[in-house]
């Protein structure tokens, strides 16, 4: 077993670092020049010839003229800086945002917290409703109810998620006028202690349903085709036979091999808490990582992004590994390594 | 006598009696071929088959659509903004019916005035949130009136007494009536007023005496008359920000003071003998005594097409971008801009014997001489305006197309890339099969909307827009490859065990025309459910990307930019026709593909169903 770990550890490292150069490459396409950007204020100041002289001193300073490889390598910190210094991504430079005037480093905690804060709450709202309900749904298979909650959840994951927030907007904040269209906070608030965690509460509200409904769809379907795969067995027909009464059968033999494929699942969701959704963020107005990557994205400031995106990654690489070592934690009769 | 006789015996028969009748081995066994099987599964599944139907209702509409609703990109019209669905434009009220006296069309409505003095408002009067024009004052519902003229967002109207009323939208100085005017109407003189126009914030009114007054927002027009002309102007015909003059000795002069504009240098045969001239939005219609109709300005919606004229024409009518004329013969002729069809005379009208015709913006009213009115022009939007004055629908229709084109190009790219890899893996195995694999983990495991958002967001800002199309198609048939990999993989290592490969196999036949023409024809119906899933898959991402900005970028209409920037409250209440048509065509879309996905998927492999 920790032979397959530190297989697979490294093997995501090897990935990570392909990404990585991958992705480097691609932000090297945008046509950009740090040199000549730092040298525009003083410009007129200086005489062409010592002009270009300074141009050329700061390129090499910067290490601009250096091969694409060499730049990656000092980018991650493989590779020591034109002034002899360990400063890159491992060394935890994330870079500078030029939108923000801040570190990286800097800008990307308080969204952090946001978002996870947000998808905590809508990631347990969700399994408190999809668990049950999908359940249900696999046991009274093709009843009425099971039938409409079918054609309920392919309507949810077929709809857009900007669409059910714009409805979900149009029903609660505009026109029962219950919750607040967006932001985070009323404006111009000082309130302090319990009245100020209301309020955030009050706004987080809308979010949080509309992130449930959106996840609704997929989860319970997969909870439902789960329990039925694991109703159809023949552990349950012994089951049955033996006449175990139904709720037994049902929430101890056929439940807790259900659990197997949702388990994986809901361990690979739990990192997603971390990235958060673009677009709810967006539609919100929440100060979360998925709208500080599209506000660095629009406002070009791909340092910011190109850092976001590394940890994506990171986050995708980890939650992989996690599922694919939760199958052999979950259920001993799957052994990863082999 | 025969056939019953054989009927009779036919168990007979086939005991014991050699059949004559050659059955082919497919019905001897009852046997069904997996195709037919899968189609009869299919239309028995309602649902599916609602979905299949509604959907291909959809693909249709949009696909047929475009040439019905051509799309004009650079098309947009401040005068069109955000005005609700509806079809009333037209609408004539009918207590106006046969006692018309005068008809000015707006922008989104039309005024009327009937013999009795009594004011009638249609179309889409309400054209901010607190202006509403059909709220006419109550002095102006007391007064006689005689004459109307409407403006963009104000109502000009006089009584018989030659007091001038105004409603509408008054903060840029639409009611600042002049000096003389506002004392005439004080104390009650009649200075004669013979012509009232209005236009974008700023009316004409034109004295007998040849006196003309303007008025309105002097930022905008040129609202100066020079003196030598005053008290010899006979007609005033307004354009959007200026106004030229038909002197009393047939001449046409531009009596303002502008010397840049393009209405400034007026032809030299408008030197005399003209009889009327009318405004469009940026060019003015002259005619002559010998009927010769010329027009001058800025005629790039191709007000300056004047058809040949078998008749003479007598007077003269400007809309935004047309002119209609009424001939001495009583035809009607149009010509200019025909986006609503404010150019195409209907025959009707040409059969009747016109007496009078209104025109103004899109719309064009004839009154017959019996009294009747036809309307032709602008009726109204199935489903509003947007924010530029653009067809919702039109840009439904055309947006559709755009987000199924891409959706089905990015499945192709897919498609291919998943099979062809997919087929390799499974078919070489070994290090080929680890390596392909472990790329498809990594490309699968990848964050797809934010990978998608930066490659759109670093390349695409250095292509055209119909490159970034295709960027897009590509980035999403990239991307989605994974899942038909995978698929590919399995039925491959699952179905080289079936006999038909053995057989395949025996016959030496060559390994990779046993994958390419054996096992992939076998597994094209999983192929098939798995490509109609992730065709709504990719329309999904594909409108995600353009609502984010980051896909599709306007004005190309798509499923998805249509609903940029609906999220906030004004539009989501006040302007709903802008999100609620697009969201739902979209919605009842993507549902009915993945119904068929579903269906398909149960019919090809009716255990699934039990899942």
């Amino acid at each position: 077993m920790t032979r397959y770990v530190l297989r697979r550890i490294i093997y995501m490292i090897l990935v990570f670092l392909i990404v990585s150069l991958l992705m480097y490459s691609i932000y090297n396409l945008i046509p950009t020049d740090p040199a000549r950007a730092q040298l525009e204020p003083i410009k007129k100041s200086l005489k062409p010839a010592e002009y270009e002289a300074r141009y050329a001193q700061l390129r090499e300073e910067m290490g601009l003229d250096s091969p694409l490889i060499v730049r990656y390598a000092r980018w991650m910190g493989f590779a020591p800086k034109v002034n002899g210094e360990f400063d890159g991504l491992l060394e935890g430079n994330f870079g500078y945002s030029q939108f923000f005037k801040k570190d990286v480093a800097e800008v990307i905690p308080d969204p952090m917290k946001n978002t996870i804060f947000i998808n905590i709450f809508s990631t347990i709202v969700a399994l408190a409703i999809t668990i049950p309900l999908g359940i249900f749904c696999a046991v009274h298979k093709r009843g009425k109810f099971d039938s409409s909650v079918q054609v309920l959840t392919i309507i949810g994951y077929s709809i857009p998620i900007y669409i059910i927030g714009l409805i979900f907007i149009w029903f609660f904040a505009v026109t029962l006028r219950w919750l607040p269209v967006s932001g985070m906070e009323t404006p111009g608030n000082n309130f302090t202690g319990m009245r100020a965690f209301w309020d955030r509460m009050l706004y987080m509200t809308l979010p949080v349903i509309v992130m449930t409904v959106g996840s609704l769809g997929g989860m319970t379907r997969y909870v439902r085709a789960a329990m039925i795969e694991s109703l159809s067995m023949d552990y349950i027909r012994t089951a049955r036979a033996k006449g175990l009464r139904e709720k037994v059968v049902i929430y101890s033999h056929a439940w807790r091999n259900a659990l197997l494929p949702v388990i994986t699942v809901i361990i690979g969701w739990f990192l997603s808490i971390f990235s958060g959704s673009v677009i709810i963020e967006n539609m919100f107005g929440l100060n979360g990582m998925g709208q500080l990557y599209y506000k660095g994205l629009m406002n070009n400031d791909y340092e910011l992004a190109l850092a976001i995106q590394m940890f994506y990654i990171v986050i995708s690489l980890v939650g992989q590994l996690l599922t694919d070592l939760s199958y052999g934690l979950v259920d001993p009769r799957v052994r990863v390594d082999k | 006598m025969k056939d019953k006789k054989k009927s009779k015996f036919s168990f007979l028969r086939r005991l014991f009696g050699n059949r004559n009748k050659v059955m082919s081995f497919m019905e001897e066994e009852q046997l069904q071929s997996p195709g037919r099987m899968i189609v009869k599964n299919f239309t028995h599944n309602k649902l599916g088959m609602t979905g299949l139907i509604v959907f291909l209702c959809i693909f249709l509409f949009v696909m047929i659509g475009p040439y019905f609703f051509p799309l004009d990109l650079s098309y947009q019209d401040n005068t069109q903004t955000n005005v609700p669905p509806g079809m009333n434009f037209l609408s004539v009220p009918k207590e106006l019916e046969g006692n018309i006296v005068d008809i000015t069309p707006g922008t989104t409505f039309a005024v009327g005035v009937g013999k009795d003095g009594k004011i009638h408002v249609w179309g889409h009067t309400k054209i901010t949130d607190k202006i509403d024009l059909a709220n006419i004052p109550e002095e102006v519902k007391a007064a006689n009136i005689v004459s109307i003229a409407a403006g963009y967002d104000h109502i000009v109207a006089m009584d018989d007494k030659g007091a001038i009323y105004i409603w509408g939208n008054r903060r840029l100085g639409q009611d600042s009536l002049p000096d003389e005017l506002a004392m005439a109407a004080t104390y009650g003189k009649d200075l004669h007023i013979k012509q009232i126009e209005a236009s974008y914030q700023f009316s004409a009114a034109l004295t007998e005496e040849g006196k003309l007054y303007l008025w309105g927002n002097k930022n905008m027009a040129d609202l100066k008359v020079k003196k030598e002309y005053q008290g010899h102007i006979q007609k005033v015909a307004l354009t959007t920000y200026s106004y030229v003059s038909l002197l009393d000795d047939g001449s046409v002069v531009y009596s303002g003071f502008e010397k840049d504009n393009s209405l400034v240098n007026i032809p030299e045969a408008l030197s005399s003998g003209v009889v009327d001239i009318a405004g469009a939005s940026n060019a003015v219609a002259a005619v002559k005594e010998d009927g010769t109709v010329i027009v001058w300005g800025n005629c790039d919606k191709g007000e300056n097409k004047v058809p040949y004229f078998e008749s003479k024409p007598v007077e003269l009518y400007g809309g935004r971008y047309h002119f209609t004329a009424l001939m001495d013969d009583g035809e009607v002729i149009s010509w200019g801009d025909n986006t609503h069809g404010q150019a195409s005379v209907p025959d009707s009208v040409n059969s009747e014997e016109i007496e009078t015709v209104f025109a103004g913006f899109y719309q064009n009213y004839a009154v017959t001489k019996s009294g009747e009115v036809k309307a032709w022009g602008l009726k109204g939007y199935l489903c509003g305006t947007d924010n530029l004055g653009r067809d919702v629908l039109n840009r439904i229709v055309n947006g559709g197309k755009v987000t199924m084109t891409v959706g089905a190009i990015s499945v192709i790219i897919s498609l291919v890339i998943g099979i062809l890899l997919g087929g390799l893996a499974g078919y070489f195995g070994g290090w080929v099969d680890m390596i392909i694999m472990r790329i498809s983990e990594v490309v699968g495991g990848l964050p797809f909307i934010p990978f998608a958002m930066i490659l759109s967001a670093i390349i695409g800002t250095r292509i055209s827009v119909e490159q970034r199309m295709y960027l897009i198609m590509v980035v999403l048939g990239v991307l989605s490859w994974p899942g038909i990999c995978h698929l590919i993989r399995a039925q491959i290592l699952s179905q080289r065990e079936q006999e038909y490969v053995t057989a395949a196999k025996s016959m030496g036949v060559r390994e990779r025309s046993i994958i390419f023409r054996h096992i992939i024809p076998n597994v094209m119906s999983l192929i098939l459910v798995d490509a109609t899933l992730e065709f709504a898959t990719c329309m999904l991402t594909e409108s995600t990307l353009s609502y984010l900005g980051f896909g599709i970028a306007p004005p190309t209409p798509t499923w998805g930019n249509l609903l940029t920037g609906a999220n906030n409250s004004i539009v989501i209440q006040q302007f709903w026709w802008r999100w609620v048509f697009p969201a739902a065509i979209f919605g009842i879309c993507t549902i009915c593909i993945n119904l068929v996905g579903d269906a398909l998927r149960d019919a090809v492999d009716p255990k699934s169903a039990e899942r």
